[in-house]
């Protein structure tokens, strides 16, 4: 079978981080005063190598892209012929409109999968366009890389191409996290929950025979998690519960049949939503009223972070109200698998090293199974 | 309703085919001996688990038909009616002192004792601790339990802590169960910091030793013996069916293990009991253990000098401690590769690749055998030479 791939590269992606600044995003000028040169042509370079290098064989792709360094300078580089120009940029300096407008394009042509180059802006501009619509894949050469769409090398990325146009891989969640640029604006470094889309993820092996395997879908998983889920609450009814942003959450919460917030916190009693969306406050508000309370977290984007990244309102005071023995981690274990750890972030120096006095912490991956793994601070 | 009730059948056996998961079954067309004639070709056998070749020895067929001639071809009923005869009793006798635990019983087969006794050891309030390499009759075993279920990274007994105490707080009964000799790896659990975890948090332990009975520990006695702990194990479970060259699963452990577990294992109360010929059988082969500990010393010798050529060659066999001996190859397509080749100059080794191991680690699996000569053994070591060069593994 062939696979319908689109290519787009933000030339510039990264080339603010070389200086010290925290992206490239306005201040590409100011990045290029201090010396930064463009990168990010390379790094698909050697993604788009590692592909052609272990894939056996070839022309599995038919390949859209954009032209000059934004794609076919790229491709034609690497000696691909089979390729497709779908948009040209008008301006030699290329923008976010630029990698907006590619995409739009790439969806006129029902690609695949779209393979990018750049860090969490390019990531969330795309996402912008294609929403969950295609699956994505991101090649890691920006400032910032807290989404989950990039390989951990460009390496990797290549790898991971070659196994999904060989259907070795399946789609799933992905988070698409950035900079929250008005928090910053007022000197505070934020990383926001953006979105979930599609990515591209290693499946769960289940055995079958002796030696024979069913891969088992992303949301099977996720129905055993809610399974798990729906008999803690049944369990526990005297008990408030929290939960937490993301895709698997949001797919036990309507399992459950609540409408939850994908990127918010919603408070659940007896299986009711009583509280959408809920800030701070309005958590602590609910913590007075119950005493008892649990809270579903599941890691978010490529660091798996529970705390700190995209769930501010969880502040220290509501953790430590809660407890941290009443806090439930779900994941796929898929999501392991690219998340060796869990990663806390509190901004409560205290709080952490409760965490890390733990060193490891019980995640469930599965209708009541579930395995350690460790946990990280940031100091 | 109008459907067609049995058309998945064919589909889903053509879905395996297409994708290359369906088993070809090879054909024996001799014994299971160290020179087996497979699928009519005469190869050496490194896939069997009948390490130490006991499925031939004069004393086990012997045993076998005498036993079949005084008793009979079937024994009538299930253990629990009418189908418990001395002789079972007799080889459960024997295997408890061959072990050295207060007592045994006998399963159907390996599986059966894992499936039958897991779930009746925990339920709804309690906790299984596994590890992540866990044999699928274990697997099994779980699934049938309403139990909560922990897995600890392979043989890391720093995770096995951490969730033993978690579920401490909160769990009624812990079960810790292991493989004892990992047949994908080859490697040991190491039972004894497993056990004095398990004491440690109140903790029942569990141990498959299927590949090690016969194989580690004094004469082949098994894990326990192995780290000098008989008797210490909750469960200690194996087979008939690898080492001693018969067929049968088994548990060993204290009279109120057995007493509990035959009265509780449905596989044991609800299916007939073995034949008088396997349970012959099965006693000569604890008397060949018991008396002629040649067997497991030439298993031994050979493991370790194929082993270690093997290393001098240049080839990756990862943590095997034991006569399962993985030779590391990479990619799925090589390892298969590899044992195509191996297989057309007369060696038959299976390959294991993804997704029984992971993608990187696809390997070919040789499980030694006491009655291979040295011969044998250099000839193997030459085809292995030669074709890891040519598929550039060495
Ligand atoms: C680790 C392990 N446990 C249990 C079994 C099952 O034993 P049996 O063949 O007696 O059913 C096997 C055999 O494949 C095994 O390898």
């Amino acid at each position: 079978m062939v696979s319908k791939v689109g290519f787009v590269v933000n030339p510039i992606a990264g080339m603010g981080g070389k200086v010290g600044l925290k992206g490239t995003d306005g201040v590409l000028h100011q990045a290029i005063k201090l010396g930064a040169k463009p990168f990010a042509s390379d790094k698909a370079y050697e993604t788009i190598k590692k592909f052609i290098s272990s894939n056996s064989k070839k022309n599995q792709i038919k390949w859209f892209t954009s032209k000059g360094e934004m794609g076919s300078n790229i491709l034609n580089k690497a000696g691909i012929k089979n390729f497709e120009i779908v948009y040209s940029p008008s301006n030699e300096k290329t923008s976010s409109e630029d990698t907006k407008n590619a995409c739009k394009k790439f969806i006129e042509k029902n690609v695949d999968l779209i393979l990018f180059c750049g860090g969490d802006g390019t990531a969330r501009d795309i996402f912008e366009i294609v929403s969950i619509k295609i699956p994505v894949l991101g090649i890691p050469s920006g400032v910032k890389m807290h989404s989950g769409v990039f390989g951990i090398t460009t390496i990797a990325s290549g790898k991971m191409l070659n196994e999904f146009v060989n259907e070795r891989l399946t789609i799933g969640d992905v988070e698409i996290m950035d900079l929250d640029e008005e928090k910053y604006r007022k000197g505070e470094w934020n990383i926001k929950l953006f979105g979930i889309a599609r990515g591209i993820v290693e499946p769960t092996y289940i055995q079958v025979g002796k030696s024979t395997f069913e891969s088992v879908s992303d949301n099977e998983i996720k129905d055993e998690l809610f399974e798990h889920i729906n008999d803690e609450i049944e369990k526990n009814n005297d008990c408030l519960f929290l939960f937490g942003s993301g895709g698997t959450i949001d797919h036990i919460a309507r399992k459950i049949g609540i409408k939850n917030t994908l990127l918010g916190i919603d408070a659940v009693y007896n299986k009711k939503i009583i509280g959408s969306d809920l800030n701070e406050k309005g958590i602590l508000k609910l913590l007075k009223k119950y005493p008892k309370v649990k809270l579903v977290l599941s890691p978010i984007g490529a660091q798996g972070f529970i705390l700190g990244r995209g769930n501010l309102q969880l502040s220290s005071r509501v953790i430590k109200m809660i407890g941290l023995d009443n806090i439930i981690i779900v994941s796929t274990p898929a999501k392991l698998v690219s998340i060796p750890v869990i990663r806390v972030d509190t901004g409560d120096e205290k709080l952490d090293d409760m965490f890390a006095e733990k060193e490891f912490i019980m995640v469930v991956i599965g209708y009541r199974l579930s395995r350690v793994v460790k946990i990280q601070t940031l100091t | 309703m109008n459907r067609n009730s049995t058309s998945f059948l064919k589909e889903e056996y053509e879905e395996l085919v297409k994708n290359s998961f369906d088993w070809k079954l090879r054909i024996l067309e001799s014994g299971s001996t160290p020179h087996s004639v497979v699928d009519g070709k005469k190869v050496i056998m490194l896939c069997s688990n009948n390490y130490l070749n006991l499925s031939n020895h004069p004393r086990l067929i012997k045993s076998s038909i005498d036993a079949a001639k005084k008793f009979g071809a079937g024994s009538g009923s299930v253990r629990a009616i009418a189908g418990t005869m001395k002789l079972h009793m007799e080889v459960e006798k024997r295997l408890a002192k061959f072990k050295r635990t207060e007592a045994s019983l006998i399963y159907q087969t390996g599986f059966a004792a894992n499936a039958g006794l897991i779930p009746q050891l925990v339920t709804k309030e309690d906790i299984i601790i596994s590890d992540e390499l866990n044999h699928g009759s274990i697997i099994d075993g779980v699934r049938l339990t309403k139990a909560d279920r922990a897995v600890y990274k392979h043989r890391d007994m720093g995770e096995l802590e951490k969730i033993l105490k978690e579920a401490d707080k909160k769990h009624r009964r812990i079960l810790v169960i292991t493989d004892g000799v990992f047949s994908m790896d080859g490697d040991i659990a190491p039972m004894d910091k497993i056990v004095k975890l398990a004491n440690e948090y109140g903790a029942m332990s569990y141990v498959d030793d299927a590949h090690g009975e016969g194989v580690i520990g004094e004469d082949g006695r098994g894990i326990g013996a192995h780290f000098k702990i008989e008797g210490k194990i909750d469960v200690e479970m194996g087979t008939f069916s690898k080492a001693y060259g018969v067929v049968g699963g088994l548990i060993a452990g204290s009279k109120d293990l057995t007493n509990f577990a035959f009265n509780k294992s449905r596989t044991w109360l609800l299916s007939g009991s073995h034949p008088p010929a396997v349970a012959g059988a099965q006693l000569a082969a604890i008397d060949v253990l018991e008396t002629e500990p040649e067997y497991v010393k030439n298993l031994w010798d050979n493991t370790n000098y194929f082993k270690k050529e093997l290393i001098s060659l240049g080839f990756d066999t990862g943590e095997s401690e034991t006569p399962i001996t993985p030779v590391m190859v990479g990619e799925s397509s090589k390892a298969k590769e590899l044992s195509n080749k191996l297989f057309t100059e007369g060696i038959f080794a299976l390959p294991i690749v993804f997704p029984m191991v992971s993608r990187n680690k696809a390997r070919i699996r040789t499980m030694m055998n006491a009655g291979l000569t040295r011969k044998d053994l250099d000839y193997t070591l030459d085809k292995f030479e030669k074709l890891g060069k040519q598929l550039e593994i060495i």
